[in-house]
């Protein structure tokens, strides 16, 4: 795990990639984003989750990324992405080359997670420091989102497994692999979506600022 | 160029597509991990438990995850062509027989996690013809149509669960079917539910010393309109009612201090408890009567049923209409009667009454209007001290009358010694023009093959009739089997009786008698095949004027109905309807109860399909055919239908080993 901490987060970035790595970034940023104002139906998302060595973006590792996404309603085997960091044994371009694919994977579509100062903090800082990039996605926030479309079911920031629990979703027992979470949480995100809409919250840009709104809300009242 | 030089060239080559590379490989890892997450749940449920690896991996590669909100539609007719197979993964969805096709919202089938839908649909194709409604919130596994046909070919575990998911759902239906179709879609109670669940529970009842007027003091204190008699026993003796109040008491000045047994009707109609609400419906009907008692099997009054209970929510009642037509005075009157009769019959059908019972019903309403036309013209046509009988021929004949049927009809007379056979024949046949021109207003339309009783050839002496059927027996030419088939299905509808038992008697003998008649008949019967495909499920092109449909009645019903007339012939069993004749000829033949039951189911289920059929199809005033199109069945009913269809290959089958027709 030491070696990993050296290829993750190493001092400069694009300067020293892979010429493979830098012209898949050009191609990436040039990309247009799907536009976020179609229905959701319409809107691919991409669910994501990350599996980390502690809870502290800043000094905690990024081990894995895993990622499905949510399209005309359904969530796509054929649309999914896993990478798993902690058995690289030390070859750092294979880290930029993953992280890219995973760029190239998320296509700027909107994100969705549970607690987007975790996930994005430590994506944020694996994009920066790996690849010189400053990931800014839209995010859709759950743990924001969750209590203000389900009022009748928890009205706080809670704990996702008090919303697999209240939505009656089989977690399992024992661990969850970040994959498995993954697909609960766009499990999740299906029934918020349909719940959305019962509240004239029709595409994904809505559904942003309804993210947006919900956590200034919640956090500075 | 140093050889480090050269491997940093090829390395640089190779990373130039890298990054789309790892992508793949990191895609395939994502669709591996969602796969294995899928597969842990498909290995607790059959039939993924059972397939191979290979296949239960292809299944979870290609299958999406859909969640539908507790009350909305997954798929239904209007979705077009079925795009996915759906497994449930949580939650729970109805199915709906939607469409024109079912007269009642029968057949509701709740499905849980780890049943799937529409697997006849997504196989064959086509839109599904259930509604598939989402009635918690629920998370199904969708696998795209071509994936699921793959894995239908490429694994036999997972065909063969289809396959037999397709059997039980039939075995599953029939059952449903029988519980469904005789429930009423608003309430619990069913027409074959037992009368112990229906209507009064605790009757008013005196006992017979009771003077008459405690009794109506009783009467009007409990506000109802008649008492049960009965003794300490709590056997009923009688019924008093207010017909009986003013008919015995006041009219006939009876003093109060009177028993009530004297003045009650005695012997009232009594059911057992575990009779069925129809069979009640059928008393009344029958006997003409308003309550029917309900006693337990030592005879002990438990309850009453009127016709109110039975009818409370229909328009026109069983009682009315059997007054009416017993009141008729003239032919409009009975032609009331009649679109009543046929109003009845499709309330019954979309309550639930089976083909079979509902065929009878329709059967004893026309019989009891088709008696009051004949009495009727009886008025105009005296054959007071001659010996005749009005003969039902055909479905008629064999209580198995659907909305649609014309007449076939005759008369056999026994003249008197001495008497002008001519000259009684036409009086006759003058008396049956009318009857027959009657009949046709009332809605029974004149047979077009002129079987009927105003065509000399059919208006016989007990000897003529004798002679014909000994005729065709003999000399069993195409015409004669054809006419077998009609006329030996007779029954005496009006008049002296014991003159077409002689007619089934002489049948019966001479059938016996004469082996080759019956072979012959076999033979007949098995020209027409039932319409089951090789590779389609029917053939559906058989009647050149109609493609794409099937006659019910041609390739159907008349299958069983030959085959039935045929055993029963041979069996010598007297009845004429066919189920009847199948079950008893069944026992002579010891055919095996289970056996028979199928056959019967069959024959049932196509009925019921011919009278919905003509019940939906049939515009006011015109006739209903039996041509339907196997396309429009719901996939339930056309599973129904083509095992019926089998049942109908099984019989004939037996019927080819049996009389050795090659």
């Amino acid at each position: 795990m030491l070696g990993l901490k050296k290829f993750l987060f190493r001092g400069s970035a694009s300067a020293t990639l892979p010429d493979d790595v830098r012209a898949s970034l050009e191609v990436w940023r040039a990309s247009k984003a799907a536009p976020l104002d179609d229905l959701h139906f319409h809107t691919r998302y991409v669910v994501v989750d990350i599996v980390s060595s502690g809870s502290n973006p800043d000094s905690d590792q990024l081990l894995g990324i895993a990622a499905s996404s949510v399209w005309k309603g359904a969530i796509q085997p054929d649309d999914t992405f896993y990478v798993d960091f902690s058995t690289l044994d030390g070859e750092g371009s294979t880290v930029d080359r993953e992280l890219t694919a995973f760029l190239l994977f998320a296509a700027k579509a909107p994100l969705v997670t549970y607690h987007i100062p975790y996930v994005g903090g430590f994506l944020q800082r694996a994009f920066k420091e790996r690849l010189g990039i400053d990931f800014q996605p839209q995010w859709v926030d759950l743990a924001w989102l969750l209590p203000s479309m389900f009022e009748d079911k928890g009205d706080t920031v809670m704990p996702l497994d008090h919303w697999i629990e209240v939505f009656g979703l089989d977690a399992g027992t024992g661990r969850r692999d970040a994959m498995a979470n993954t697909l609960l949480l766009a499990r999740i995100f299906q029934m918020l979506t349909v719940r959305a809409v019962g509240k004239q919250i029709d595409s994904a840009a809505q559904l942003i600022d309804e993210s947006r709104a919900s956590s200034f809300l919640r956090r500075n009242h | 160029m140093t050889t480090q030089q050269q491997t940093g060239q090829e390395k640089e080559q190779v990373q130039e597509q890298a990054v789309g590379q790892v992508e793949m490989s990191l895609r395939q890892g994502g669709r591996s991990r969602m796969a294995g997450n899928t597969q842990a749940f498909l290995r607790n449920h059959a039939p993924f438990n059972k397939m191979q690896p290979d296949a239960l991996q292809r299944f979870a590669e290609k299958a999406q995850i859909v969640f539908y909100a507790a009350g909305s539609e997954i798929v239904g007719p209007d979705s077009g062509k079925v795009r996915f197979f759906y497994l449930i993964e949580s939650g729970k969805v109805q199915a709906r027989q939607a469409g024109e096709v079912t007269v009642t919202e029968y057949s509701i089938l709740s499905l849980s996690a780890g049943e799937s839908f529409p697997i006849g649909a997504v196989t064959a194709g086509r839109p599904s013809t259930n509604l598939y409604t989402a009635v918690e919130d629920t998370f199904c596994y969708q696998l795209p149509a071509d994936d699921f046909l793959a894995l239908l070919t490429s694994s036999p575990e997972f065909n063969l669960f289809c396959t037999r998911y397709i059997a039980s759902l039939l075995d599953q239906s029939r059952r449903q079917l029988q519980l469904q179709f005789s429930q009423r879609a608003s309430e619990q109670q069913t027409l074959n539910s037992p009368l112990a669940g229906i209507g009064s529970r605790s009757p008013i009842t005196v006992s017979p010393e009771t003077p008459l007027r405690a009794a109506l003091e009783t009467m009007s204190k409990a506000g109802v309109g008649s008492l049960v008699v009965a003794g300490e026993d709590r056997k009923p003796v009688g019924v008093f009612t207010r017909t009986d109040l003013l008919d015995r008491v006041v009219l006939a000045e009876l003093p109060l201090t009177t028993p009530v047994s004297e003045a009650m009707s005695p012997n009232p109609f009594m059911i057992e408890e575990h009779a069925t609400a129809y069979d009640a419906m059928f008393a009344m009907a029958t006997h003409g009567i308003r309550h029917v008692l309900v006693t337990d099997a030592e005879n002990k009054l438990t309850g009453v049923v009127s016709e109110r209970d039975l009818f409370s929510l229909q328009r026109v009642g069983l009682r009315q209409i059997r007054q009416s037509i017993d009141g008729a005075r003239n032919v409009e009157a009975l032609q009331q009667a009649a679109a009543d009769v046929r109003q009845l019959s499709f309330n019954m059908l979309a309550q639930g009454v089976g083909a079979e019972q509902l065929t009878q019903f329709i059967s004893a309403l026309n019989d009891a209007l088709t008696r009051r036309v004949i009495q009727l013209n009886l008025e105009n046509h005296n054959f007071d001290g001659i010996e005749w009988a009005w003969l039902a021929f055909g479905s008629e004949g064999r209580d198995e009358q659907t909305f649609s049927t014309d007449q076939d009809n005759g008369i056999v007379f026994a003249p008197p010694a001495g008497a002008s056979v001519d000259e009684l024949k036409k009086r006759f046949l003058a008396y049956a023009l009318d009857v027959n021109k009657d009949l046709d207003r009332c809605g029974f339309p004149l047979c077009k093959g002129n079987i009927m009783a105003s065509n000399p050839q059919w208006c016989l002496t007990l000897e003529g009739w004798k002679d014909q059927f000994a005729t065709w027996i003999r000399t069993p030419q195409p015409d004669a089997l054809l006419n077998a088939t009609i006329f030996f299905d007779f029954r005496a509808l009006y008049g002296k009786s014991e003159l077409a038992d002689a007619m089934r008697r002489h049948l019966l003998a001479q059938t016996a008698s004469n082996p080759m008649f019956l072979r012959a008949m076999a033979k007949n019967a098995l020209d027409v095949e039932p319409p089951l495909g090789k590779i389609r499920d029917f053939l559906t092109d058989l009647e050149p004027g109609h493609p794409g449909k099937i006659d019910l009645k041609k390739y159907g019903s008349r299958i069983f109905v030959d085959v039935a007339r045929i055993y029963a012939m041979a069996s010598g069993v007297h009845n004429t309807n066919s189920i009847q004749r199948l079950r008893l000829a069944a026992q002579r033949l010891s055919i095996r109860a289970d056996e028979i039951n199928a056959v019967l189911e069959g024959l049932n289920f196509i009925q019921l399909l011919r009278l919905q059929h003509q019940y939906l199809e049939g515009e006011p005033g015109t006739q209903g055919d039996n041509l339907i199109d196997p396309d429009t069945l719901n996939e339930l009913d056309r599973r129904i239908l083509k095992e019926s269809f089998r049942q109908a290959r099984k019989i004939q089958t037996r019927l080819k080993l049996d009389y050795q027709v090659q």
